[in-house]
């Protein structure tokens, strides 16, 4: 089987586990990349998702987290004075994260959402052929670094882009590898 | 051969990949490609490059673009 032979279909909001979740909410989009980045360096089973209407602050992204862990989450944002403003369970379908991603499929090619930002690839050999979407300065960079490597060896967004739009491009290439490779 | 993809009205990745379908199917010759977004426009310069296709021109009139390319 060839390395983008095959497609993972994966939706979205299937969880079963998802009632031991908590979100932690954050003042700014910022504050939530931050979070984000020292959970995952410590080692926390953490995912960016969209927040529930119901408790949107403003911020459009939060931290999804498992409750298990709240209380060394906490400590642990603290000490790095990132504190959320509040982190609530995830307790009926009313407060159900909302999924980031978005994915189409164009036949040969597919694409995948994430907030504003969009990446596309062609299936049968995996190579991006499309990057589009936000305003940030470092779009046009980050397209030109990307298009027409394949997706398991162009750079990840996340470490080279600088900006929101730097960041949800990474979370759409994440995605899109988690529906193309072979894990 | 000479062909035209009018991708107006289309967001991205549309017109990229109607562009890039379009110039696969041919063996040889001339695409034309219609697009009505600064965006659109550096995107399907880019794959067209990317997949070491020759891009001919690019010409702007009143906010639609017109981008040529030569395979072959």
């Amino acid at each position: 089987m060839g390395l983008f032979s095959f497609l993972k279909q994966r939706t979205s909001g299937q969880d079963p586990a998802r009632a031991d979740r908590g979100l932690l909410l954050f003042e700014n989009t910022s504050e939530v990349i931050r979070a984000e980045k020292i959970l995952r360096a410590a080692g926390f089973a953490v995912a960016v998702k969209g927040p529930p209407p119901e408790v949107r602050t403003g911020c459009d992204l939060a931290v999804e987290y498992p409750l298990i862990e709240g209380l060394n989450i906490l400590r642990r944002l603290e000490e790095a004075k990132v504190p959320p403003l509040d982190a609530i369970p995830v307790t009926g379908p009313l407060l159900t994260p909302v999924d980031l991603y978005h994915v189409k499929d164009f036949g040969d090619h597919l694409m995948v959402r994430a907030a504003n930002m969009k990446i596309t690839v062609d299936k049968r050999t995996g190579v991006i052929v499309n990057v589009s979407g936000g305003g940030c300065p470092d779009v046009p960079w980050l397209a030109a670094r990307l298009i027409g490597q394949r997706l398991d060896e162009a750079p990840s967004p996340r470490e080279t882009g600088h900006t929101l739009c730097g960041y949800a491009l990474g979370l759409a290439f994440e995605e899109m590898k988690r529906q193309c490779l072979p894990s | 051969m000479s062909k035209t993809v009018d991708a107006r009205g289309l967001s991205c990745p549309q017109p990229v990949l109607e562009a890039l379908n379009a110039i696969a199917a041919m063996s040889s010759g001339t695409l034309v490609v219609l697009v009505d977004t600064e965006a659109s426009k550096e995107n399907v310069c880019r794959a067209v490059e990317a997949k070491g296709w020759t891009l001919d021109s690019v010409s702007e009139d009143r906010g639609e673009y017109r981008i040529a390319i030569s395979k072959g």
